[in-house]
């Protein structure tokens, strides 16, 4: 394969700051029983991109204890595979998918690296494109830059030669550019550029709206179909946790499910993470419930995201709307009865 | 390298009383609760005892399980010194030897064991359902400097005859060892895991080999003739859940254990967790027209029908209208619209029609095959109702 690949973890989405406060961006749970960062991982894998270099700020914790050494992704090789590269340099606030300051830290990924290109992407687009054949489009184009667009969105996945990159990165200062992306959305002189349709399954996630609407549209067996495809999954990291168990009395329709909970109420068009409870006659209602939550008896939850470890107790009333769900913080109690 | 413990798991028997479950794989191999195999339960048990050196003995249909385990890692057993070792019967220069009864069969991997040279070695089956700490065990084993510790469960009286059973002292040293008595006198019922001294171990196996007669069976020859010499030998109580799941009726009421809260058999336990090799599927789908109850749903299902009390495994397809109730569904399996099974064990990768139906009365439990669907009479009577 010509291909290595990039992901720019670096970037901090300011709308996603109720879910990224305790975790990278990237690791911010998606669909039920994945992060963020699996889907571009999974992307790369499927695509046959054996060398793979993750730009993460320093003391992405959670970010690398999910990722370790990228067994779950087949990408713990002796030659090549996954590179974990801490970085100092932050994106900041401003979402630029290829950030030189950051690339600029590890230029031996590069200059090791045997592979002629570069993908560059970000965590935050979720697709199914297929960048073997993006590679080939570009190579047969002949211009620098190819970046993929679906239908006319730009999907913040670029490809271009490592030499090119490397260039770019030397002069990124003195040409006053910030990223890739950056140099594409000015189309930066001398450089062409091509783009590259894709029309499958595509999201970007950068705001509390985005990540819940998309959450929900997965429901939709359109989109589940399209996000899901049996000859490219999905890969996570591995957890032991035994299949879920629908208790007597209980209606959960319309959602998707991970593996390990115990499921006691009524749920419709939700999503579950992994290990959680939900009380007998509790009813959730366009919610998206992360790994280990527990929500006891008759509580009534309608447009809630609980993160992780959120323990709601018995009686409580939590009511968001649409337009703003009610986020309810990693590890926080909702108290008897609380009505919110 | 010296190992305190070693243990040896006899995975090689076929399990012919589970009929077609068995035509293509070990018995230990056979699917359980939704996303297990069977060998995940001893396995397991070995990862959580704190036990890192295991040799896995397979003779019968062997390339599932040596594919299934692997190097070892989801049980933590991949390690340099130590882990995971599949030991398939080999040839030598004077031919291939097939193992011919348990005890045969570590003698023959003598080799494997004087490598490692433990001093104790847990001999145990790949056949059973249970969650148990050998390590309490081997403590006991120790506090009793028995020469071999052999574990028992207590089994109701009316069932006892179809166990081997061990009669003991006060002191719990076995006095007898007989193998389904007609009139039992005792109902401790060996579970097949024995943890022996290795030197006495070594040394039984070498005289079995020459007694006359002998089936090189542990619960036949080796045990009664350490009985015979008067060694020590000690029976552990195990207390919990244990099942033996050599038919399809016991393997069936085992997953049904798992829905009934009072059985003891609990798989949410992240104290004891049952590992298994973990196929990389999407969450599992469950849309408007679904009805679920009482039932464990594995990842990469798509559930669009009714379920009563039963266990879904990895990637089934329920469709719209279908009923499944008290059944085990075993992974890939796609159950067509309307169709309607109550009481069986549906293996793997099957269609099964659109409109099928196979009901069996309380008391009843089948296994649901590609055989049982083309002598489906529906089959014609369907063709011919749809008019074409």
């Amino acid at each position: 394969m010509r291909l290595a690949a990039v992901i720019d973890a670096t970037v901090n989405i300011p709308g996603l700051k109720e879910l990224s406060m305790y975790r990278s961006s990237a690791s911010i749970p998606f669909a039920g029983r994945y992060r963020l960062i699996d889907f571009a991982l999974s992307n790369i894998v499927n695509s046959n991109i054996g060398s793979v270099g993750i730009f993460a700020p320093e003391g992405s914790i959670s970010l690398l204890d999910h990722i370790g050494k990228g067994k779950s992704w087949d990408l713990d090789r002796r030659r090549n595979g996954l590179f974990f590269l801490p970085t100092s340099q932050r994106g900041g606030d401003q979402l630029s998918v290829g950030a030189f300051a950051a690339l600029e830290d590890h230029l031996s990924f590069f200059k090791k690296s045997t592979q002629s290109h570069v993908l560059v992407t970000s965590a935050f687009s979720i697709s199914q494109l297929d960048y073997t054949d993006m590679l080939a489009a570009h190579l047969a184009s002949g211009v620098d830059i190819t970046e993929a667009v679906r239908d006319g969105d730009c999907m913040k996945s670029y490809i271009l030669s490592k030499d090119l990159l490397l260039q770019m990165i030397k002069g990124f200062r003195e040409n006053r550019v910030v990223s890739v992306e950056d140099v594409v959305n000015l189309k930066k002189k001398p450089y062409s550029f091509a783009q590259y349709e894709y029309d499958g399954y595509f999201v970007f996630i950068d705001s509390m709206e985005s990540y819940f609407n998309e959450s929900m549209a997965l429901l939709a067996e359109k989109d589940w179909r399209a996000l899901f495809l049996p000859e490219r999954p999905i890969y996570t990291k591995v957890k032991d946790e035994p299949p879920t168990k629908y208790l007597k009395g209980s209606s959960v329709k319309r959602c998707l499910v991970a593996n390990g909970s115990m499921l006691g109420g009524k749920v419709t068009d939700s999503i579950l993470g992994r290990a959680v409870e939900i009380g007998k006659n509790s009813k959730l209602d366009k919610c998206i419930i992360m790994q280990k939550c527990v929500v006891e008896e008759n509580c009534d939850l309608l447009y809630v995201i609980a993160d992780k470890d959120v323990y709601i107790k018995a009686g409580s009333v939590v009511h968001g709307t649409k337009e703003k769900p009610v986020v309810i913080r990693k590890g926080s109690v909702v108290g008897e009865g609380d009505v919110i | 390298m010296k190992k305190q413990i070693v243990a040896m798991l006899l995975a090689g028997g076929q399990g012919t009383r589970l009929k077609e479950l068995t035509y293509t794989v070990a018995k230990p191999a056979i699917p359980f609760g939704g996303k297990y195999r069977i060998i995940d339960f001893p396995l397991s048990n070995c990862t959580n005892s704190d036990i890192q050196t295991v040799g896995v003995l397979t003779q019968y249909q062997p390339h599932l399980l040596h594919q299934y385990i692997g190097l070892g890692t989801p049980w933590d057993l991949d390690r340099r010194n130590g882990g995971v070792t599949m030991l398939p019967p080999y040839a030598e220069a004077d031919g291939i030897k097939w193992y011919d009864g348990t005890a045969n069969a570590i003698f023959q991997n003598l080799k494997f064991l004087e490598a490692h040279d433990p001093e104790y070695v847990l001999i145990l089956s790949g056949d059973h359902i249970y969650k148990m700490n050998y390590g309490t065990m081997l403590e006991y084993h120790k506090n009793q400097q028995a020469d071999v510790t052999i574990s028992v469960v207590e089994v109701p009286w009316e069932e006892a005859s179809r166990f081997g059973l061990m009669e003991t002292d006060e002191e719990m040293r076995v006095t007898k060892f007989v193998e389904k008595p007609e009139n039992p006198k005792s109902n401790l019922a060996s579970m097949g895991v024995y943890i022996f001294k290795y030197e006495k171990l070594k040394q039984y196996l070498i005289s079995d080999l020459k007694t006359e007669g002998s089936t090189h069976d542990f619960g036949k020859d080796i045990i009664p003739a350490m009985l015979e010499n008067e060694e020590k030998l000690m029976a552990y109580r195990y207390k919990g859940y244990w099942k033996d799941v050599g038919t399809v009726e016991s393997l069936w009421e085992s997953n049904m254990d798992l829905l009934d809260p009072d059985s003891g058999l609990v798989l949410h336990d992240s104290a004891w967790r049952i590992f298994s090799s973990n196929p990389q599927l999407p969450p599992q789908v469950v849309t408007a027209t679904c009805d679920i109850q009482d039932s464990l749903v594995n990842e990469g299902c798509i559930i669009e029908g009714k379920v009563r009390r039963s266990i879904i495994s990895q990637d089934v397809h329920i469709k719209e209208g279908a009923e499944v109730d008290e059944c085990v569904v075993m992974a890939g399996t796609v159950i067509g619209a309307g169709a309607k099974i109550r009481r069986a064990i549906i293996t793997p990768d099957l269609d099964i029609p659109v409109n099928f139906e196979l009901q069996k009365k309380d008391g009843e439990i089948t296994l649901l095959t590609e055989q049982t669907i083309g002598n489906w009479k529906g089959r014609e009577d369907n063709a011919f109702s749809r008019g074409n």
